[in-house]
């Protein structure tokens, strides 16, 4: 996540067009402002627009605006979110979403940088620069025939993808805590710390919703909370009665072939199957992934050594784990 | 009928969490298509906490224990 925002920095001032791809909840939106905010345009408006929730005949409209009576309803003259948006960023969220009749229109608007609203006969020229965002796989849908290949191009100029929470579990405790702080102020109440509970089912959950998710069940927690810590029974049922698989501890499959079983190498295969989920689980922290394994921080330091697994896990004190 | 093993398995996923903060839930019985637990620690006389973990649990129960109907706070 610390590449994407360094990346933001970098691509902000130019014009080119940029794609962001994420699961839904991920930010999106997010990285689309911070980029507008950090460009040479964000004094000028930034306009986000969602393709999804509008009907097929009224994207065209939205996005270009149409004239009086260029349609039933069409009382008067509306200007479009690309003139709405005129110096600025438009964000095109959804943007697998725009019908293929649509997306031709898009590639024209994208290409020659001028408008025609709905219904009319002038050429607008407008100067925006345009983000997309897509919670799936663009190339794949131009595989499939469902987005056009010269649209794609044009809008996959620089691409960035957003990981999902589940693959950025080591950030789950900062961001439940940030959330927490802001909800509890609202209430004008002080922050409350999560309990040990609390934060090992908040990193077993695989957060479908992403970050959308979690800052949810943290407002929720705000809400609800009456003691001075946030304890198990203030998380959603959702979260606390997940049926994980993911964040499950391995299962031990039986030995099917009747051949001769080293117990040793099987057991070697337990402890590190065991150890390397209990480090994944705890975001790589060695005291939280021994209290796991129900064994003292110093045993697990020795049996990760005389396994040979990759000593990238780190302390609570934050020292490197070879200083010890 | 309901067995004793049917509705450890879905308690014993909340037992970790409730531990960790210093209480425990406790299967005392199951009889007929209901469960009766017993709860102890931090979050009891927590209005909060008694909706989240007694309707949880329940809803959790009859989701995935065919035949489910009740559950009980001793």
């Amino acid at each position: 996540m610390r590449a994407v925002f360094d990346y933001v920095r970098v691509v902000a001032d130019s014009d080119s067009s940029i794609l962001i791809t994420g699961e839904t909840g991920t930010g999106k939106e997010l990285i689309a402002n911070l980029i507008h905010q950090a460009s040479h345009r964000r004094h000028k408006p930034f306009v986000p627009v969602s393709c999804a929730i509008f009907a097929e005949t009224l994207i065209e409209s939205e996005l270009f605006g149409h004239e009086r009576g260029a349609f039933t309803g069409a009382i008067k003259d509306r200007p479009g979110r690309f003139e709405m948006a005129e110096g600025g960023t438009i964000f095109l969220d959804d943007v697998d979403d725009v019908p293929l009749s649509v997306q031709v229109k898009l590639l024209r608007v994208l290409q020659n940088r001028v408008i025609e609203r709905v219904g009319g006969t002038r050429a607008l020229p407008v100067d925006v620069r345009a983000i997309t965002g897509t919670k799936r796989d663009l190339k794949q849908l131009v595989a499939d025939g469902k987005f056009r290949e010269d649209l794609y191009y044009r809008l996959n100029v620089i691409p960035i993808t957003l990981p999902p929470l589940r693959e950025r579990r080591e950030d789950i405790p900062l961001l439940a805590e940030t959330f927490l702080k802001r909800f509890f102020q609202r209430r004008d109440q002080p922050p409350r710390p999560l309990s040990p509970g609390v934060l090992q089912a908040f990193m077993r959950y695989p957060w479908p919703g992403n970050v959308r998710e979690l800052e949810n069940a943290c407002e929720r927690i705000a809400q609800t909370c009456t003691c001075d810590t946030v304890k198990i029974g203030c998380v959603p049922v959702s979260v606390l009665f997940h049926r994980n698989t993911e964040g499950a501890e391995p299962v031990i499959e039986t030995h099917a072939h009747p051949s001769s079983v080293s117990l040793e190498d099987r057991l070697r295969d337990v402890e590190q199957g065991l150890i390397t989920w209990a480090l994944r689980v705890s975001g790589g922290n060695k005291s939280k992934a021994a209290e796991l394994l129900q064994i003292k921080r110093s045993t697990l330091g020795d049996r990760i050594k005389k396994l040979g697994l990759p000593d990238s896990g780190s302390d609570d004190s934050g020292r490197p784990a070879s200083a010890e | 009928m309901v067995t004793r093993e049917q509705v450890e398995v879905v308690v014993a996923r909340i037992r970790p969490f409730i531990q960790n903060d210093g209480g425990d839930i406790e299967l005392v019985d199951v009889s007929g298509n209901r469960a009766t637990v017993r709860m102890s620690g931090n979050c009891v006389g927590c209005p909060s906490a008694s909706m989240t973990l007694y309707m949880g649990l329940e809803q959790a129960l009859r989701d995935e224990v065919p035949g489910f109907e009740e559950l009980v706070v001793v």
